[in-house]
């Protein structure tokens, strides 16, 4: 039995957490929700021990594992009963090869070397992972690394686990491959503590779920209570996708025009990932690109904004045919890592960057009209996510880009802001941008999207106007 | 395939082997003396997985020492001295620079790690260390992924960039730079999460162990190095 | 030191070793122009001093400075410079690190002096240049004649090496001037120094 309590810590200027109770019996699942910054990742850190250990604060309270104090073990003794999986696989590693990852926690600790290789052995069976084991980490997909990390804290054998949005990064089957690798900790009889935005895959595993607000505990549900409230009014997403609807069933602009791919093709080595030999797809509207990992969609989403110059197809647009540096001119793409493509120190300089010639009341109005005005002089590195993203939209309207392909712009977003994320998508719409996704998130397609494209193993196997029992098939199981 | 033939050398004879053939750089001999150290950096890369560096390092080498003996003589002006620059520079660098590569490219970081702890080199050495090795590939797909963003932006390999090459240099360094930071932070927590404080020695799953293989490569620097040290004391004694 | 560094420090170091390293080698590129060869050491000190003066940012105590030099020698090393810029980088770094001592790990000017001294352990990597300048010579007798090895002569000998020295730490001083400027315009603003 666990007992877990504590009050607050004060972390800088404001209140993070406030006067949290909760106990947490030995065995339960416990998901931790709520918008973002109300506190989630706070509370975990407190129960991994990373505070007080590694963050500073003030700190009233305690928090009890059994009848010690975590504040008072050294953090490498509370690794031995508390495991941790964190949001962003890239920097959870330590290691460069997937069996020193595993064994590390391991190795850390001292165990023997026989023991070592029992506890390796029985990992790689549970989480069905002997095709992961001696590979290169920096070579997997998102949802592998995951893995990686889950068995090899596991592997340390801990009686509890923290995670920490752990799904973030995740396409929606290897979201359900988390749900079977939550499964069998519960089967184990282990405690797991999970913090999380995307809820649809967790459904089936959850036994009691905590609300967090503003740093304080706002409601404790059971699955069977939360499966009944409407999650829309507590700014949660979806715990049952099937619940959703379209938005939107017809496109948006009424005189269809098309833009052709032409010839799209891209090998590595000699394996070709992204085999496209003529594709129409309409213009002027928000077009969803699903698929699984790995299913070519980075590959063609780089083609098309003419990055990869090996890729030798033709983009037919307004009758004309776009070489790759064509293309590279009129599209432009928003990362999934934000950070890498906002170089200056104002948000105004960043939209002014992007114009030929400096316009500053061109730059204003568009920064107005994706409600950033108030950040101009902001640095965009200090900015959140989500504004973050409307800089990079704001500097592709500046240089007036009219393809525009975003790489999983909700990852890791609660309910309000990908909600607007689908607003922005919807005002580049109105200006006459041809939008492309590439998303797991069938809460965004069904808030969003006019047309799907549909990528399985370098091919587009289904190209259709938006159509929501196509889309179910895919997304649920 | 061949992979039978295939060896891995523990991790403390490369670093001997590195050792060893720096000194070839303070000393310019002729191929029969430094002929043996030459060839270890190409026997090395010839049984792993670099057949193809292998041979381009041989060929490379040997073109090197061509021009050194048969061009040299009669080039002049600016040929030559690009001439002498690069045959010199290789002659010299590039066996330690192949060793170098090898070492990187064939080291496992749990390899690394382990037989660096067997030695009793301290843990604050041990553990920047092997955060280098981890995060390279990551600042190389930052890299690669800034440059993709600034392509996108009009800036690349054309004359917009080389306008402003201090800027081009601010936009790689900003995004690198905040990545750096925050990657030391959550990599620290991860870490600690998983015990990497833990004042007892570690285990190491992975044995390594000097095998006949290295005990043959090893002997065979030190003849090689034998001869050429021999050499240059001789050099020296009659100078 | 064992005793004061802790695994956050420790990472620390590893990741600024690496942004040191990668920028020292993409601008060795530019060494393989062979006039430029000579100017190595002098372009890194002027481009190290942004990452430089973030890294101390995170530095409070005695050893980090002198642990970064000496992971960058063993990458040296490990890359193939030979084992001379273990002992130069150290060295420097060292010195780098009484500085700072001296100043308390917060003093502006001896951060700046720091990064000059601390940057001179890239001179490490050229001394083998030196070492081996006597060949580079009569090979140069052989077939350019003695007329024009008497010009270039003089470009590679000690006197060349100290001034080198030189120059290389006023480069390091105004690029650790510049990141301190950077550091105000970017990651103070950014929130992250």
């Amino acid at each position: 039995m666990e007992d877990v309590s504590f009050r607050y810590e004060n972390n800088g200027n404001a209140q993070n957490l406030t006067d949290i109770k909760l106990n947490v019996k030995k065995g339960e699942v416990i998901l931790l929700c709520g918008e973002s910054g109300c506190g989630k990742t706070t509370i975990t850190r407190f129960l991994n021990g990373l505070i007080p250990n590694f963050f500073d604060g003030k700190r009233q309270g305690d928090v009890y594992l059994g009848d010690d104090l975590i504040s008072e073990m050294p953090i490498y003794e509370i690794s031995k009963h508390i495991g941790s999986v964190f949001q962003n696989p890239k920097t959870q590693f330590f290691n460069v090869d997937t069996t020193s990852e595993l064994v590390f926690g391991c190795e850390n600790l001292s165990m023997s070397v026989d023991e070592i290789k029992k506890r390796l052995d029985c990992v790689v069976n549970d989480f069905k992972i002997a095709n992961l084991v001696d590979k290169n980490i920096f070579k997997l997909s998102g949802g592998e690394k995951q893995k990686i990390a889950c068995a090899s804290v596991s592997a340390v054998g801990p009686d509890i686990l923290v995670l920490d949005e752990p799904s973030s990064n995740l396409d929606s089957k290897s979201s359900w491959d988390f749900e079977h690798i939550i499964k069998k900790w519960k089967e184990q009889g282990k405690t797991v503590i999970i913090a999380e935005h995307k809820l649809f895959f967790l459904s089936d595993v959850v036994d009691s779920i905590i609300f967090v607000k503003d740093g304080k505990i706002a409601e404790k549900w059971s699955i069977d209570e939360f499966r009944n409230i409407n999650h829309r009014d507590f700014g949660l997403r979806q715990l049952n996708l099937d619940n959703l609807e379209l938005k939107r069933k017809e496109y948006y602009s009424n005189n269809q025009e098309f833009l052709e791919l032409k010839n799209f093709k891209f090998n590595y080595g000699k394996n070709q990932v992204l085999d496209i030999d003529d594709v129409k797809i309409p213009k002027n509207e928000i077009i969803a690109i699903i698929g699984k990992n790995g299913a070519g969609k980075s590959t063609f989403a780089n083609c098309l904004c003419g990055l990869k110059k090996s890729c030798k197809g033709e983009l037919i647009f307004d009758g004309k045919a776009l070489k790759r540096k064509d293309r590279l001119k009129k599209s432009y793409m928003v990362m999934q890592d934000v950070n890498h493509q906002l170089f200056t120190e104002s948000v105004l300089d960043e939209v002014l960057l992007s114009m030929d010639e400096e316009d500053v009341e061109l730059s204003e109005d568009i920064l107005r009209n994706l409600n950033l005005i108030h950040l101009k002089d902001a640095h965009p590195m200090a900015l959140s996510g989500g504004e973050k993203q409307r800089v990079a939209i704001a500097s592709a309207i500046a240089s007036k880009k009219e393809i525009l392909i975003f790489d999983e712009p909700t990852s890791g977003l609660d309910l309000k802001n990908m909600m607007k994320v689908s607003e922005n998508l919807r005002y580049l719409q109105s200006l006459g941008i041809t939008s492309f996704i590439m998303t797991h998130d069938f809460e965004l397609i069904c808030e969003t999207c006019s047309h799907i494209l549909h990528f399985d193993d370098g091919k587009i196997i289904d190209n259709y106007k938006i159509d929501e029992n196509k889309l179910k098939d895919f997304f649920l199981r | 395939m061949g992979l039978e033939l295939n060896f891995n050398l523990d991790p403390r004879t490369k670093i001997i082997i590195l050792v060893i053939l720096s000194f070839m750089v303070f000393n310019d001999m002729s191929l029969y003396v430094s002929g043996i150290l030459v060839l270890i950096p190409f026997i090395c890369l010839l049984f792993s997985n670099h057949k193809k560096s292998a041979l381009m390092y041989i060929v490379v080498y040997v073109l090197a020492k061509y021009i050194q003996i048969y061009i040299l003589p009669t080039a002049t002006g600016l040929e030559a001295i690009i001439l002498i620059t690069f045959s010199y520079t290789t002659s010299r660098m590039l066996p330690i620079l192949m060793m170098g590569y090898y070492t990187i490219t064939t080291t496992k970081v749990s390899e690394f790690i382990s037989s660096m702890e067997r030695s009793n080199i301290p843990r604050d050495i041990i553990i920047p260390v092997s955060v280098v090795f981890r995060y390279i590939p990551s600042v190389y797909e930052e890299i690669k992924s800034i440059t993709d963003a600034m392509r996108m932006r009009g800036f690349g390999m054309n004359i917009k960039s080389l306008k402003n090459p201090l800027k081009v240099i601010e936009f790689y360094m900003i995004p690198i730079l905040i990545s750096a930071v925050k990657t030391a932070d959550e990599l620290s927590a991860a870490s600690l999460t998983r015990g990497l404080s833990n004042p007892e020695p570690r285990t190491h799953l992975l044995e390594v162990k000097l095998t006949k293989v290295d005990y043959s490569l090893l002997a065979i620097t030190f003849i090689g190095f034998g001869i050429y040290a021999y050499n240059f004391l001789r050099g020296v004694l009659i100078a | 030191m064992s005793e004061m560094l802790n695994v956050k420090d420790l990472i620390t170091v590893g990741i600024f070793a690496v942004i040191l390293i990668v920028l020292i080698f993409a601008f060795g590129m530019l060494g393989y122009i062979p006039i430029l060869m000579l100017a190595l050491p002098i372009l890194a000190a002027l481009i190290c001093g942004i990452p430089y003066m973030l890294f101390l940012t995170r530095v409070s105590k005695f050893g980090m400075v002198t642990l970064l030099g000496l992971i960058l020698g063993i990458v040296m090393f490990l890359s193939g410079h030979t084992w001379v810029p273990i002992l130069v980088f150290t060295l420097f770094a060292f010195i780098a690190d009484c500085i700072l001592k001296m100043g308390n790990y917060s003093s502006i000017k001896n951060s700046i002096i720091s990064h000059g001294v601390f940057i001179m352990g890239i001179m490490g990597n050229m001394l083998p240049f030196f070492i081996l300048r006597d060949y580079f010579m009569e090979a140069m007798r052989v077939s350019m004649g003695n007329d024009y090895v008497n010009v270039i002569a003089p470009f590679l000998n000690n006197g060349v090496l100290i001034i080198l020295f030189i120059l290389t730490f006023i480069a390091g001083v105004a690029s650790a001037y510049l990141g301190k400027i950077v550091l105000k315009k970017h990651f103070e603003k950014a929130g992250i120094a």
